[in-house]
């Protein structure tokens, strides 16, 4: 009896012990630390990947200047990123911010990866009074969140993004159209927002379907649409939605004079795997080497010397652009604190590898939604036309 | 009569500790006990089935999404503390709605039952929150604090705990764990197996109810996919097994020693951490087949029974 | 509904079918000879469609070739894990229970390894190649060359595993211990040598299924879990042991996949599969075909 109740307040105490071990105390000021969790590990590890890799990129980029240079220590400090993986799990990267934030006490937070665990860190800026911009996320939802320490980037949220793929299709004088989703959060929350465009412009919608996450054979649902002959094919999917239906649509000979799916052409393994079938293809973004932005040509062959492959055209760019704001707002404020850092950011407008971009609210709203497309192997952004960088290539051409 | 007033003690300070935690340590060290209180809790509710009658359960999972769905639904609309009593509560009806059919079903039939009842779950709320609201997903605005949550999960722990002891050693538990030895010949002495199951079952089930609740709550955003993961029932196995299967104390080492094993290493290896745990777990089953507790157990018996003679 | 169209649900379930065949067999080989539920299943196929992958990219070996090369690494895989870790347990274990429950354990541990390796090796980006794309159309249905491939593949090795079963000694002797493991070893079957051939086998199978999957799905060291679940619901409705149940079980799942999606709303399809799978364990709790050994 006694043994037994020993091992249990043994562990306890050894439990104890762990966790109040010291952790790495701060030295003296000789970089600037930078926080975050990241899913390494888990259900979002691919799509993180991206995320984590321009992180890195940034870090060693801003090193090779020698760091950023801050007033109030009358020096350039390098850049040191702290994270830890959590996991794909929201209450794993809350317990990490809060470790970063009280135990490690870094300098500057920065955004984790993929929309719910950006909801679930939020709270975290308004708690503890730090400014997070945030990245990888995309939810109308996000300009909801009450709080003054937090923003997004993303210019592809949904009423956004949904309003300018409607208008690309009203330019290409597009009548018929067919709709197929995935059963997902952002292919939802993204129908949500085309339908009601879709109804205002008059198009005619000659098929709307869905399909479940994760379903291997769309080869039926496929031909359907092709039976029904629409000019485009709007598929609001997610990357393994897209590589099969890709191989699917070519299977069944389905060849619309425009066909848009949502997240996956942008996607790193795209390219390498369809090569010229993915001609023409359209997707959802807001980058492209391309863009006639400052640093965007030079962040991707930076990107592609050092990971040997081109960067996510929508996660690794936001992620780089999150940390270019934190950079700008660092020199300009010349110190690490955080109600200055988070004022400036509130109020100024930025330059970063993807444009201007400034905050109204929660969100920026200086960065169109636009519409990407495979030409002649590589992405183009063919829409609005203030930033586009080449001309729709319309009907798409058939598949090779 | 010492022993049970020095586990009484030992209990009791155990307990102290925990409640002035949260005016002691920072914020994270309270979020790493919060974190173990919940696995604590979800492992002891989850060996008063499958510990003590055997019937191993993929579905712990599905109670936990129930919980948290029932608290997002009904966060801001009624208070707190009643949000996390009407989970529990919901948990258990729908673990006795389903009791009876689905107990009959046994071994690893009942497994993978339990395991396609997850999914099922699932997969019927995506479609729900489709039909309701037209996206999937939830946000919890405005969610109590970091303190408010530890304590309840704190109390949750406690009664999960105390359960477990109490139906181990009471006449129902003996009844159990003539399930698990030999279903046939408990049935022909005249127990009720049935009812006993659905019991173990429904009672079981509330607990993981609960904790989704309050877990919901520290996410601040659900979707089906993270709550119905079959992950959280995983983990749960693991710990129980290394804590080995009938003990209550052992239930509370499994966790421990999991969350140690996690915290000191997911931080720095966080590949590395997984792959250290599978190693880990094939060498318990290879070294120490009946779980950690119960050979240290077995020992502390042997010698008290010789000091005896 | 014409022909046509009849003929393309057929034949695209059964090309999923095939490979759930191709899986399920192989899970239901080792449970019905040891009585193990292999959780890591899933991650043999990870394995054979990551190596088929890489050999593709990297030194231009077509999958063709790497089907065997992945077979011979999975089977290779399969023995070792039997040999060190599964059969020491299986002498040591008290009864069938703790058997059953050590096991699921230890293969956790091992899923929980290789996915991790397979992070830490090749990173958790997706991956993907395309190889045999050009279409064909047989009787007026197109499909891709490499999906009548994977169907090719999956039948014939079914097959051969059905016909090897039934016609040969080795057959024999595993359906005799999976139907009662102590007379078979009363009358001289080697209980270990045939478990080493069914993890071989088994792993094998789902080292091909992966390699054949791998050419038209993506590819993450987080792929498996799913194709687990499948496999256990496709063996549980066979009925646990029937291996001729769970390969027709795999073919039928496929079917019905296929069926489901086209006739009603795609959307409803998962709660439709989980639904009747719950309802048929429910109502024949040993499973559509039942115990029985073929």
């Amino acid at each position: 009896m006694k043994n037994k109740t020993a091992i249990v307040f043994l562990s306890f105490i050894v439990a104890v012990g762990f966790v109040c071990l010291p952790m790495s105390q701060a030295s003296a000021k000789d970089a600037i630390t930078m926080g975050f969790s990241i899913s390494l590990t888990g259900m979002y590890a691919a799509q993180a990947a991206g995320q984590m890799d321009a992180y890195q990129l940034w870090e060693e980029t801003v090193n090779n200047r020698g760091g950023i240079h801050v007033k109030k220590y009358g020096k350039k400090l390098p850049v040191k990123l702290v994270y830890y993986d959590d996991k794909s799990q929201a209450e794993t990267a809350v317990r990490v911010y809060e470790k970063l934030i009280t135990e490690d006490k870094v300098d500057v937070v920065l955004s984790p990866a993929t929309t719910g665990i950006h909801f679930a860190v939020a709270p975290m800026a308004e708690k503890y009074k730090v400014p997070i911009v945030g990245s990888t996320a995309a939810s109308v939802k996000l300009r909801d969140i009450k709080t003054e320490y937090f923003w997004f980037i993303t210019a592809c949220v949904p009423d956004r993004q949904m309003e300018a793929l409607v208008d690309l299709l009203k330019h290409l004088k597009i009548k018929n159209i067919a709709i197929i989703y995935a059963q997902e959060l952002f292919p939802r929350e993204n129908l949500q927002f085309l339908d009601p465009y879709v109804k205002e412009a008059g198009f005619n919608v000659l098929l709307r379907k869905d399909y479940p996450m994760g379903a291997k054979d769309l080869t039926t649902l496929l031909s359907e649409v092709k039976a029904k002959n629409p000019e485009a094919v709007i598929a609001l999917c997610y990357v393994p939605g897209s590589f099969t239906m890709t191989t699917q649509a070519q299977e069944v000979g389905l060849n619309p004079k425009l066909f848009f799916q949502l997240i996956g052409p942008a996607a790193v393994p795209f390219g390498p795997k369809f090569g010229p079938a993915a001609e023409g293809l359209t997707t959802m973004g807001h980058w492209s080497p391309k863009g006639k932005w400052p640093g965007a040509r030079d962040f991707h062959d930076s990107y592609v010397a050092k990971f040997n492959k081109k960067p996510d055209y929508l996660n690794s760019t936001l992620a780089y652009a999150s940390c270019q704001i934190v950079e700008q707002t660092i020199e300009k404020v010349g110190s690490l604190d955080w109600k200055k850092m988070r004022d400036y950011i509130a109020a100024h407008e930025f330059q970063t590898i993807n444009g201007p971009m400034k905050f109204s609210g929660t969100e920026n709203t200086r960065t169109p939604s636009m519409i990407l497309q495979w030409q002649k192997g590589e992405l183009e952004i063919i829409w609005p036309e203030s930033t586009a960088t080449a001309k729709p290539l319309y009907p798409k051409p058939a598949w090779p | 009569m010492g022993k049970e007033r020095r586990l009484i003690g030992a209990i009791g300070l155990i307990l102290l500790f925990l409640c002035l935690l949260p005016l002691m340590a920072s914020d994270y060290h309270v979020s790493v006990f919060l974190d173990l209180m919940m696995w604590i809790a979800l492992t002891e509710s989850w060996i008063i089935l499958s510990g003590y009658t055997g019937y191993i359960s993929l579905g712990h999972s599905a109670f936990f999404g129930l919980g948290a769905y029932l608290m997002a639904i009904t966060w801001t609309h009624i208070p707190y503390g009643l949000g996390v009593i009407l989970a529990g509560l919901l948990s258990t009806a729908f673990a006795f709605a389903i009791g009876f059919p689905f107990l009959r079903v046994r071994g690893p039939y009942f497994v993978i039952l339990t395991l396609g009842l997850t999914e099922f779950t699932k997969f019927l709320f995506i479609n729900l929150e489709i039909k309701l609201g037209g996206t999937v997903g939830r946000i919890l605005m405005m969610t109590p604090g970091l303190h408010t949550l530890y304590y309840s999960i704190l109390v949750v722990t406690a009664i999960a705990t105390i359960t477990a002891y109490f139906v181990k050693n009471s006449r129902f538990g003996t009844g159990l764990f003539s399930i698990k030895e030999d279903e046939d010949a408990a049935n022909a002495m005249g127990i009720n197996t049935s009812l006993y199951k659905w019991l173990a079952f429904g009672i079981s089930a509330s607990f993981p109810g609960m904790v989704g609740a309050i877990l919901a709550l520290r996410r601040s955003y659900i979707d089906p996919y993270t709550v119905f993961s079959p992950i959280v029932s995983f983990q749960v196995i693991v710990m129980a097994f290394v804590g080995g299967l009938e003990d209550v104390e052992g239930a509370v080492v499994g966790a421990v020693i999991l969350t140690l094993i996690s915290e000191a290493l997911w931080a720095r290896y966080p590949y590395t951490y997984m792959i250290i745990l599978g190693i880990v777990m094939i060498f318990i089953v290879k070294f120490m087949p009946l779980g950690l507790v119960f050979p240290i157990k077995r020992r502390i018996l042997m010698r008290r029974k010789g000091k005896d003679r | 509904m014409d022909l046509t169209r009849v003929l393309q649900i057929i034949f695209t379930g059964l090309i999923i079918g095939g490979i759930y065949a191709l899986i399920a067999v192989g899970l239901n080989l080792i449970y019905g000879t040891m009585r193990l539920l292999n959780i890591a299943h899933g991650e043999l196929i990870m394995v054979g469609a990551y190596v088929t992958y890489w050999l593709y990219m990297l030194y231009g070996v077509s999958p063709l070739l790497s089907m065997v090369l992945v077979v011979g690494l999975s089977a290779i895989i399969g023995l070792l894990v039997c040999f060190f870790i599964f059969l020491p347990i299986i002498r040591s274990s008290k009864s069938i229970t703790v058997l059953e429950s050590n096991s699921l354990l230890v293969f956790f541990g091992l899923s929980f390894i290789f996915t991790n390796v397979a992070s830490l090796l090749w990173t958790a980006d997706i991956r993907g190649y395309s190889y045999m794309t050009r279409v064909i159309h047989i009787a007026g249905v197109p499909l891709m060359y490499n999906r009548l491939l994977a169907l090719g593949v999956a039948l014939f090795v079914c097959l051969a595993c059905y016909f090897l079963l039934q016609k040969t000694m080795l057959g024999k002797a595993i359906r005799a211990l999976i139907q009662d493991r102590e007379a078979s070893q009363l009358v001289g079957i080697n209980a270990n040598f045939i478990y080493l051939i069914s993890f071989c086998a088994a792993f094998g199978m789902a080292g091909l299924a992966g390699c054949l999957l791998s050419m038209f799905y993506e590819i993450t060291p987080f792929m498996g879990l799913p194709y687990t679940i499948i496999a256990f619901i496709v063996i549980v409705l066979g009925g646990l042991g029937n291996i001729l149940g769970s390969l027709l079980g795999g073919f039928l799942l496929g079917l019905l996949e296929t069926i489901g999606v086209s006739v009603t709303s795609p959307g409803l399809r998962p709660i439709l599969s989980y639904s009747v799978f719950i309802l048929i364990i429910l109502i024949r709790p040993k499973g559509i075909f039942g115990r029985g050994v073929y």
